[in-house]
């Protein structure tokens, strides 16, 4: 039984007192609602019937919410469209972390090399100008205007160095809301944008090019890059094999990796145009993730289940996924080129107007934000964190760069690694709102709705408030087995 | 002067480093200049307005449906309070958590950082049905109220009090301070930098908020920024020129406090995110 001295009783009721006015919004306005929420879902609220003029009686309706939601098609695609949104995270994060490490060069430099460099980036601007102007790229009062932005960013840099270019990247992510949605909404609207004002003009000079392509061509630059993605994915296993083998990956990290190895391969069998590209990868994760199951069913090594291979094994999946889907983007637009081309040309695409493209668009949005975002700020912070004498051992090995890059920074920066994604991934569950609200309205036909946005339109459009609050619990749900894989494999990383 | 690796490289580092920052600045650059054409020269290809039209920002404010200034005011306003509240409560409970000693004060300060993983959707609608019976719903206290508490700040300004050398404390204490002046004169001040902070994080977040408003606020006089926008945008969005222009001018507070407060966001980002 727990004994309170008179003490205790003082040193309580202090520190409740200071505590009071925080804690009483807390559970009127988070812990309370919650609560009301959950209840929510298994009744049938709706405010056409249940509000003040018809007061009805509300109805509990067990779990017929949730299984409506399962069975419902709709639920489905916006989980999907949700899911699709989030392939952009390792694209940012990959993003965020170039940007990272080229911030950190050291930029301090003398006075005089400093003015030769503003001199030799003056020469290199004013004929790169002139030749452009020559070519008759554009006109010359744009090509001027944006190597005059280039220019001044170059001098500012050279003077004010890391902070300058820090500034500038930070820039997006930090005013990213309503207004900034409704600047890219009008930067991509498909006729005389901005973007489709310079894309239509460089698509009309390829497409003579693309039309002359023969289908053959094409199909052997598709399958030639297919090829390369196989290389890409032979390359990741066959790490992950061996340091498992090693002791460094525990079977259950292995298996993870593997499964959501996986990922790209199935999109590879849905949307590749060459066939047998999505089904020879597929029968090599299957015999791959069978191959471990066995060898963690015969009980050959669970000696580290939760271990350091965890975050690494993950983040070199998401790595190797944004390889993959570039290879995989890249080998479907050669294959379809031709028959593009052949028509009256190639055109820019609508964008947020047409339902195959409005993902990606929100997608490059979402990266031109993400790249200067506060995930560069913590890879900065962790970049300064690694230990010199690190660097200096591996000189004496005489490692390269990238050997430099690969075993001793990206090893030492694995814990921010893994705490930015599961971050992401939490934000990547509840997002898509704002976007899909100021640019889209969840469409063309539903393409752009996710989740939260869903949430909204069920609930407050609609009214059926109990329906709603059911698809807030599952993502809920979603949202906390993150959290618990974060609890379970994070917290020693990040917590130290 | 030598051309070594090195500097090649420090070189070639700059100019995608300014390629990048260019691909930043670009869309910001076409606003500014958008928000300065006339309305027939939107769709041109050239960026660059033929004669500057700097009284499309004075027609913004007299646009019909359009309040912008009262807007403006709104969001001030709002977000202005719920950052005063939330930096006044967060930093109470965080004294409370860091300096204060009393029995279960971990498991509740445990209960707080869980329910900074919850989903805010989750809370939106009974937090909706919460407003509707105290009879907020469409004004701007019910904007306030709700976000006016935070665990994240607690949780913040916790992590940086913890780092206050204990002595002062007792300094404190054997000159005779109760543990009001102990927070007030003492510790309060010591912690500046993270609720300043708190402070611009609070401010921005609540400044471009557009879920919450989006479902209190009914009447177009009450409209904050975000959601004044968007009824700009579907009414009246046409007019890319005024569009931009105030777009422009609602951006503006943000670079006003990202340019005079950069130093202490960077801080105060690798003070939570790190030991986050």
């Amino acid at each position: 039984m727990l004994k309170l001295t008179r003490r205790d009783i003082r040193e309580i009721s202090t520190g409740i007192a200071f505590l009071l006015p925080n804690i009483v919004g807390f559970l009127a306005f988070t812990t309370i609602p919650l609560a009301i929420s959950l209840f929510m879902a298994f009744t049938d609220w709706n405010l056409e019937m249940h509000n003040m003029f018809q007061n009805q009686e509300l109805r509990s309706v067990g779990f017929a919410n949730f299984r409506k939601l399962f069975t419902d098609p709709d639920f489905m695609t916006y989980l999907g469209n949700t899911l699709f949104l989030m392939l952009g995270i390792p694209f940012g994060i990959a993003g965020s972390l170039c940007a990272a490490l080229m911030l950190n060069n050291d930029f301090r430099c003398s006075r005089m090399r400093r003015v030769y460099g503003i001199v030799i980036v003056t020469v290199i601007l004013i004929v790169s100008c002139s030749m452009l102007i020559l070519a008759g790229a554009g006109s010359t009062a744009m090509t001027l205007l944006v190597c005059g932005i280039v220019g001044t960013i170059l001098v500012l840099g050279s003077i004010g160095g890391q902070t300058v270019y820090r500034t500038l990247f930070y820039f997006p992510s930090f005013t990213a809301g309503v207004a900034t949605y409704i600047l890219w909404k009008k930067l991509y609207s498909p006729e005389n944008g901005p973007i489709n004002n310079v894309l239509q003009p460089v698509l009309d000079r390829i497409s003579p090019l693309a039309g002359s392509m023969s289908l053959e061509t094409a199909h052997f630059g598709g399958a030639l890059l297919i090829v390369l993605m196989g290389i890409i994915y032979a390359y990741v296993v066959f790490r992950l094999i061996s340091s498992w083998k090693n002791g460094e990956t525990g079977s259950l990290s292995y298996c993870i990796a593997l499964a959501l190895l996986s990922i790209p391969l199935v999109c590879c069998q849905l949307w590749s145009r060459i066939p047998w590209g999505g089904a020879l990868g597929l029968s090599l994760v299957t015999l791959g993730v069978l191959f471990s199951l066995l060898m963690f069913l015969t009980g050959r090594d669970y000696r580290c289940v939760c271990d350091c291979g965890m975050s690494n094994a993950i983040v070199l999946d998401g790595m190797v996924m944004v390889g993959l889907f570039i290879c995989l983007g890249l080998s479907n637009v050669i294959l379809a080129l031709p028959t593009m081309a052949s028509g009256d040309g190639l055109t820019a695409p609508k964008w947020i107007s047409d339902y195959y493209w409005a993902k990606p668009s929100l997608m490059i949005m979402g990266f031109w934000a993400a790249i200067g975002s506060n995930n560069m700020l913590l890879y900065l912070a962790g970049l300064s964190g690694i230990s010199q004498e690190l660097y200096e051992a591996a000189d004496i090995d005489g490692a390269s760069p990238f050997q430099r890059f690969w075993n001793v920074t990206w090893p030492q920066l694995s814990n921010v690694t893994f705490f930015i994604l599961v971050m992401s991934i939490m934000g990547g569950l509840q997002g898509g709102f704002e976007t899909a609200r100021t640019m889209t309205q969840g469409g063309p036909a539903g393409s752009t709705t996710t989740l939260a946005y869903y949430i909204y339109s069920e609930g407050f459009n609609s009214g059926r408030l109990g329906y709603a609050s059911a698809v807030a619990w599952t993502l809920f749900i979603l949202v906390f087995c993150v959290t618990l894989f974060n609890w379970k494999f994070g917290n020693r990383y990040t917590n130290d | 002067m030598k051309f070594s690796f090195d500097g090649f490289r420090l070189l070639l580092v700059h100019v995608v480093l300014a390629l990048v920052a260019t691909a930043m600045v670009l869309p910001f650059t076409w606003m500014v200049l958008a928000s300065l054409k006339k309305l027939q020269e939107i769709g041109l290809e050239s960026w660059i307005p033929t004669v500057f039209q700097w009284e499309n920002y004075r027609d913004v404010f007299t646009m019909k449906g359009v309040q912008f200034g009262r807007w403006y005011w709104n969001s001030i306003l709002v977000a202005g309070w719920v950052t005063f509240l939330q930096v006044f409560t967060s930093s109470l409970a965080a004294f409370s958590f860091s300096r204060l000693k009393w029995k279960g004060r971990d498991m509740v300060f445990l209960l707080y950082l869980a329910t900074m993983m919850l989903p805010s959707l989750v809370m939106m609608i009974p937090n909706y049905q919460n407003m509707i019976s105290l009879g907020l719903v469409n004004t701007l206290q019910g904007l306030i109220l709700p976000s006016a508490f935070s665990a994240f700040g607690t949780f913040l300004i916790r992590q940086f009090m913890m780092n206050i050398p204990s002595s002062l404390d007792e300094a404190a204490e054997i000159d005779g301070a109760s543990k009001w002046q102990l927070y007030w004169t003492v510790i309060l001040p010591l912690a500046r930098p993270a609720i300043v902070t708190l402070t611009i994080f609070t401010f921005i977040g609540n400044y471009n908020s557009m879920f919450w408003p989006l479902v209190m606020i009914k009447s177009p006089e009450l409209y904050t920024l975000p959601i004044g926008m968007l009824a700009f945008d579907s009414s009246q969005g046409q007019q890319t020129n005024l569009l931009m222009a105030a777009v422009t001018m609602s951006v503006i507070p943000m670079i006003l406090i990202f340019l005079f407060m950069q130093k202490q966001l960077v801080k105060g980002i690798m003070l939570g995110g790190v030991k986050g």
